[in-house]
C-alpha cells in the first residue's frame, strides 16, 4: 500500500473534490487523478469501497467468498484506486457542502476546511423507509444494516425474520445462509403482479442477462437452504411491546405469525439526499423509482455549476452503473477544467455511455419488479409512526394536515416530524408521498423538507475547532500519516 | 384577466407583524386583506430564536416592550392559540468587572427613566439560577417576565386568530406594483388586484421594495442572522440565556434541545429566498457557549439555519406613516428583535390606520428619520 507521496502536501484548494468512496467516487478519482487534476476524496469510513464493497480488502470473516462475486469485484477498483495519485482523506465526515465550493468536515476531533472548482458528490443510496405498525420497536433493523454489522465487525443474529423486496434483501439472506446462520424465514413482499407488469419491460431486460439471473439464482439458493419463504406478502405489522417479538402478515390469503426477536426490513434503496438537497440541487420524483433525484445531464451536471453528482446519488442505477457514472462526470469536469478537450471527453466516454445505454434500458424491469407496495410505503393505520427520531404518528401528520400544512416543511414547524437527530431523512419520502395522498396531487408538486448542514449530528466541541482556510500545516500534518487503503 | 378583490385595508406582508396588525384590525370589523410572496411565516418570522425579550431594550423601545410583555401573558388566551410562550427569566451573563461597570451605568439610566425591570444580581444568584454557569463568571442581570416562545406556532396563532375574525390571507402573492387609483392604492401581483383606501408594509426583508413603491426611501438593509439548535439534553438551565459583551444566547427548551444564536450573520441572498452560513462564525459562537456552559462540550448541533432579517443603521423599527403618501403605513425593519414587540405592534398599526394615532412616542421610529435636512 503506497503511503502518500512526499510532493502531494496537502493544498486547501482542489480542482476536483469527491465526495465517498464507492464505486462512483473511485472510478472518478482514478480518472481525474490520472488526468492533471488535483483531486481529493473525502470518506467517512475508514477504508475505501463504500457501502457495497464495504472492507472487501479487510474482511472480518475467514472465507469473505461467501459475501458474493460482485463483493470481491470491488477489490479491483479498490486497488486502481489506491495505486492512483488523488489524495484521500478517510474516517472523515464531511458535514456541509455549498454551492460555492465550499467543504467542511469533521477529521480527528475537529473542523477541517477545503475549497474545490468542482464537487463530485457520489454519497450512494440508502434504504427506504419501512413504516409499518411497530417498525419503531428494538429489533427492528434494516437488513442494510445486519449487513454492515456482517461486513465490518463480522456480526450475526441467530433466527432472524427478513421481510420485504428487492435483490439486496435476498442476498443478504443469502450471505447468512452461506455462513451456517439459521434464518427464521423469509417474507417476501414482492407483490406478485409486478411479475406480470414488469413483464413489459423484460425486452430491456434480456439486454443483461447476466443480471437478470442473478435474482432468480439468490432465491433459488435460499429456497434451497430449506428456509420458509412467503410470497405476495402483505399487511406487514412487528408483534411486541418493548421489543420485537415476531411479525404478522398476510400470505395466500392467510394470516401467519412469525416468532422472532429479530426484524430486517428492507424494500429497496433510494439516493441519499442530505447533500443534493441541501445544496438546492433541482429535484424531480422518479415515478418509476418512486423516489426524489436530482435534475442531471448526462454527465452527472446538477442545476448548480460547480456540483455534479454519480452513482446511486443521481437516481439508483447498481455498482456497475455507478463505477460508469463517475467515469463520466470525471471526464466531463475535466473537460470544464480545460484538462481535457470536449473532443477527448466525447472520445473517452463512448465505451461508458454504451454500456450504460444497456444497463439503463435493463433498470425499469428490477424496478417494476421490486416495487414495493403502496401499503407499505404510505402507512394507513393513525398509529403507526412515521417519524421515529420524534415518534410522530400517523395520526398527528394528519392532524397536521387538517390544521393547513401543505407541504413538508408547514408540516414539520406545525407537528416537529422530520425535527429530531436525523433531520428528517428517514421519514422525508414517507411525508411527500403522504401528502401528495392527502392532496390528491402528484408528488412532485409536494416537494420535501428544506434539508440543512449540519449532515449529522455535529459535536459542539468539534465545531468549535474549526482549523481555518488558511491554516494549512494542520492539514499536512494529518495528511503526513494517511495511507491509502 | 386578473382577479381583483377590495378591502379596507391592504397589508403587504404574512410575517408577525402582518398577522398581528391582521387580527387586530378585523376585530374592530375593519375588512383587510394580508398579501404574502410565500407562504405565511415563511421567513425571519417562523425561524428566528423565539426570545420574548424586554431586558436590555434601547430606550426608544422600552416603553413598546413593557406593553408588549403584558400581552404575551395572556397571548395564547386572547388568541385561542398556542404560541409556545414560556416565562422562564432572561439573565445577561457579566464575564469580568467591565461587565459589572457596563451594566451598573445600564442600571442607573434606566432608573432615572423610571424603569425597574431590570435586577442586578451577584455571582451567588447567577450560580443559583443557572449552576451551570462556568466558573468566571461574576453577576448578571435579569428580568423575571422574559422567555421565549415558539415562533413559527406564535406567527400561525396569529393568522388563525385574525382569520377566524375576518381577515383573507392571500399567498403566494408577490407585490409588482402599487399604483393609485383615484383616493385607493391598487396593489398588483402577478395574477390579482387589490384595491384598498389604506396599505401596510410589514414586508420584512423586502419592506424597502415596498417603501419604494409607497415613496418612502429607507437605508435599510437585511441580513441572515444565523441559528443553530441541539440534539437533546439533560435538563441544565431554564433561563433564557445571554452575555453582556460577547455574542452569546441560547435557550433549553422543554423537549431538551438547546437553541444557539448571538446574531452573528451568514450571507443574504434575497432574491433567491436563500441564505448561506458562516460557519467560522458559527464556530466562534460554538466556543462562546462551551467557555460559559462547560456542559455544552457535550452538546450535538443538529441543524443550523438563517432567515431573512431587515434592519435600519439605528437598528430600530420603521414603525408609523408613510412621509410621502396618504394612507400608507410601515411596519418593518424590527432588526432582529420584532418577535416580541408583535403584540404591540399589532395595536399600534391598527389604531394608527383606525384613528390617525397612538399612545405611543413614534418619532425615533421615523421611516424618514435618515432624510438629509436641505438647508
Amino acid at each position: 500500500m503506497p503511503e502518500v507521496k512526499p510532493e502531494m502536501t496537502a493544498s486547501d484548494r482542489y480542482d476536483i473534490a469527491i465526495i465517498g468512496a464507492g464505486p462512483a467516487g473511485m472510478a472518478a478519482a482514478v480518472i481525474a487523478s490520472a488526468r492533471g487534476a488535483s483531486v481529493i476524496l473525502l470518506d467517512d469510513k475508514p477504508r475505501s469501497g463504500g457501502q457495497i464493497y464495504r472492507n472487501v480488502d479487510a474482511s472480518p470473516l475467514d472465507k469473505p467468498q461467501v459475501l458474493g462475486p460482485d463483493y470481491l469485484r470491488g477489490a479491483e477498483l479498490t486497488a486502481a484506486f489506491a495505486a492512483c495519485s488523488a489524495r484521500y482523506l478517510p474516517a472523515t465526515q464531511v458535514w456541509h457542502l455549498g454551492d460555492n465550493g465550499e467543504i467542511l468536515c469533521s477529521r480527528n476531533g475537529a473542523t477541517l476546511r477545503l475549497t474545490a472548482r468542482q464537487i463530485l458528490v457520489a454519497t450512494g443510496a440508502m434504504e427506504r423507509p419501512f413504516p409499518i405498525p411497530g417498525w419503531q420497536l428494538p429489533g427492528v433493523m434494516s437488513a442494510g444494516s445486519a449487513q454492515v454489522m456482517l461486513k465490518s465487525d463480522g456480526l450475526v443474529h441467530d433466527n432472524p425474520v427478513f421481510a420485504g423486496t428487492g435483490p439486496l434483501l435476498y442476498l443478504i439472506v443469502a450471505q447468512y445462509l452461506r455462513l451456517g446462520v439459521p434464518v427464521a424465514a423469509v417474507v417476501d413482499t414482492t407483490p406478485l403482479a409486478n411479475y406480470f407488469s414488469a413483464m413489459r419491460y423484460a425486452l430491456g431486460a434480456v439486454r443483461e442477462p447476466a443480471m437478470l439471473l442473478k435474482g432468480v439464482g439468490l432465491l433459488n439458493e435460499i429456497r434451497k437452504a430449506g428456509v420458509p419463504v412467503y410470497r405476495g406478502a402483505q399487511g406487514l405489522e412487528v408483534i411486541g411491546n418493548q421489543s420485537a417479538s415476531g411479525l404478522r402478515f398476510q400470505s395466500g390469503g392467510q394470516q401467519h405469525e412469525i416468532v422472532a426477536e429479530q426484524v430486517f426490513l428492507h424494500q429497496g434503496v433510494i439516493p441519499n439526499l442530505n447533500f443534493t438537497r441541501a445544496l438546492g440541487l433541482e429535484q424531480h420524483w422518479n415515478p418509476g423509482q418512486l423516489c426524489w433525484q436530482p435534475a442531471l445531464d448526462q454527465w452527472g451536471q446538477s442545476s448548480v455549476a460547480v456540483i455534479s453528482v454519480a452513482g446511486d446519488a443521481s437516481g439508483i442505477v447498481g455498482a456497475d452503473a455507478a463505477e460508469r457514472n463517475g467515469r463520466l462526470s470525471a471526464l466531463n469536469m475535466l473537460a470544464r477544467l480545460e484538462k481535457i478537450s470536449l473532443a477527448e471527453r466525447d472520445q473517452q466516454a463512448s465505451a461508458d455511455l454504451q454500456a450504460l445505454a444497456s444497463l439503463n434500458a435493463f433498470r425499469p424491469f428490477v424496478d417494476q419488479l421490486y416495487r414495493p407496495l403502496d401499503s407499505h410505503r404510505i402507512p394507513d393505520n393513525p398509529d403507526t409512526v412515521v417519524c421515529r427520531c420524534e415518534e410522530k404518528t400517523l395520526g398527528q401528520l394528519r392532524a397536521g394536515f387538517e390544521m393547513g400544512a401543505r407541504e413538508p416543511n408547514q408540516l414539520k414547524s406545525l407537528t416537529r416530524c422530520g425535527m429530531g437527530p436525523c433531520q428528517g431523512r428517514m421519514c422525508g419520502h414517507t411525508v411527500s408521498e403522504l401528502l401528495a395522498k392527502w392532496r390528491d396531487e402528484p408528488v412532485e408538486n409536494v416537494g420535501y423538507y428544506r434539508l440543512r448542514s449540519p449532515m449529522r449530528l455535529l459535536r459542539l466541541a468539534e465545531m468549535s475547532n474549526f482549523t481555518e482556510l488558511s491554516a494549512r500545516d494542520a492539514l499536512v500534518d494529518t495528511l503526513a500519516t494517511e495511507v491509502k487503503p | 384577466m386578473k382577479r381583483s378583490s377590495k378591502a379596507d385595508v391592504v397589508i403587504i406582508g404574512g410575517g408577525i407583524q402582518g398577522c398581528a396588525t391582521a387580527w387586530q384590525l378585523a376585530q374592530r370589523g375593519v375588512s383587510v386583506a394580508v398579501l404574502e410572496k410565500d407562504t405565511v411565516s415563511r421567513h425571519a418570522s417562523g425561524v428566528n430564536a423565539g426570545g420574548v425579550r424586554l431586558l436590555g431594550r434601547h430606550l426608544a423601545e422600552v416603553p413598546l416592550s413593557i406593553a408588549a410583555m403584558k400581552r404575551w401573558h395572556t397571548l395564547d388566551n386572547d388568541l385561542s392559540g398556542d404560541t409556545g410562550f414560556r416565562a422562564r427569566s432572561l439573565i445577561n451573563i457579566a464575564a469580568d468587572e467591565q461587565d459589572l461597570d457596563t451594566l451598573n451605568k445600564r442600571q442607573q439610566l434606566m432608573h432615572s427613566q423610571g424603569y425597574f425591570h431590570e435586577q442586578l444580581i451577584d455571582v451567588k444568584e447567577l450560580r443559583e439560577r443557572l449552576p451551570h454557569v462556568a466558573d468566571h463568571c461574576v453577576g448578571g442581570v435579569l428580568s423575571l417576565q422574559d422567555g421565549y416562545a415558539i415562533p413559527y406556532q406564535a406567527t400561525l396563532s396569529f393568522k388563525r386568530a385574525a382569520q377566524l375574525a375576518g381577515a383573507t390571507f392571500y399567498e403566494g402573492q408577490e407585490v409588482k406594483a402599487i399604483r393609485k387609483l383615484g383616493n385607493d392604492w391598487l396593489v398588483s401581483t402577478h395574477n390579482s388586484e387589490f384595491e384598498a383606501p389604506k396599505i401596510l408594509n410589514c414586508a420584512g426583508a423586502w419592506a424597502d421594495l415596498i417603501s419604494v413603491m409607497i415613496g418612502d426611501n429607507v437605508p435599510m438593509s437585511y441580513s441572515a442572522p444565523m441559528l443553530g439548535i441541539t440534539a437533546r439534553m439533560p435538563h441544565f438551565a431554564t433561563p433564557v440565556v445571554g452575555a453582556v459583551s460577547r455574542p452569546l444566547s441560547f435557550k433549553q427548551f422543554e423537549n431538551g434541545t438547546v437553541l444557539l444564536g448571538g446574531g452573528a450573520k451568514g450571507f443574504a441572498d434575497r432574491a433567491n429566498n436563500r441564505t448561506r452560513l458562516d460557519y467560522s462564525l458559527m464556530a466562534a459562537g460554538a466556543r462562546n457557549a462551551i467557555e460559559f456552559f462547560p456542559i455544552m462540550k457535550t452538546a450535538s448541533i443538529n441543524r443550523m439555519w438563517s432567515g431573512l432579517e431587515a434592519y435600519m443603521p439605528d437598528n430600530l423599527p420603521v414603525l408609523g406613516p408613510s412621509a410621502r403618501s396618504e394612507n400608507a403605513w410601515h411596519a418593518f425593519a424590527f432588526s432582529a428583535h420584532g418577535f416580541q414587540l408583535a403584540p404591540i405592534v399589532g395595536e399600534i398599526m391598527a389604531d394608527l390606520i383606525t384613528t390617525g394615532g397612538c399612545q405611543f412616542d413614534l418619532e425615533p421610529f421615523r421611516v424618514n428619520r435618515y432624510e438629509r435636512k436641505v438647508l
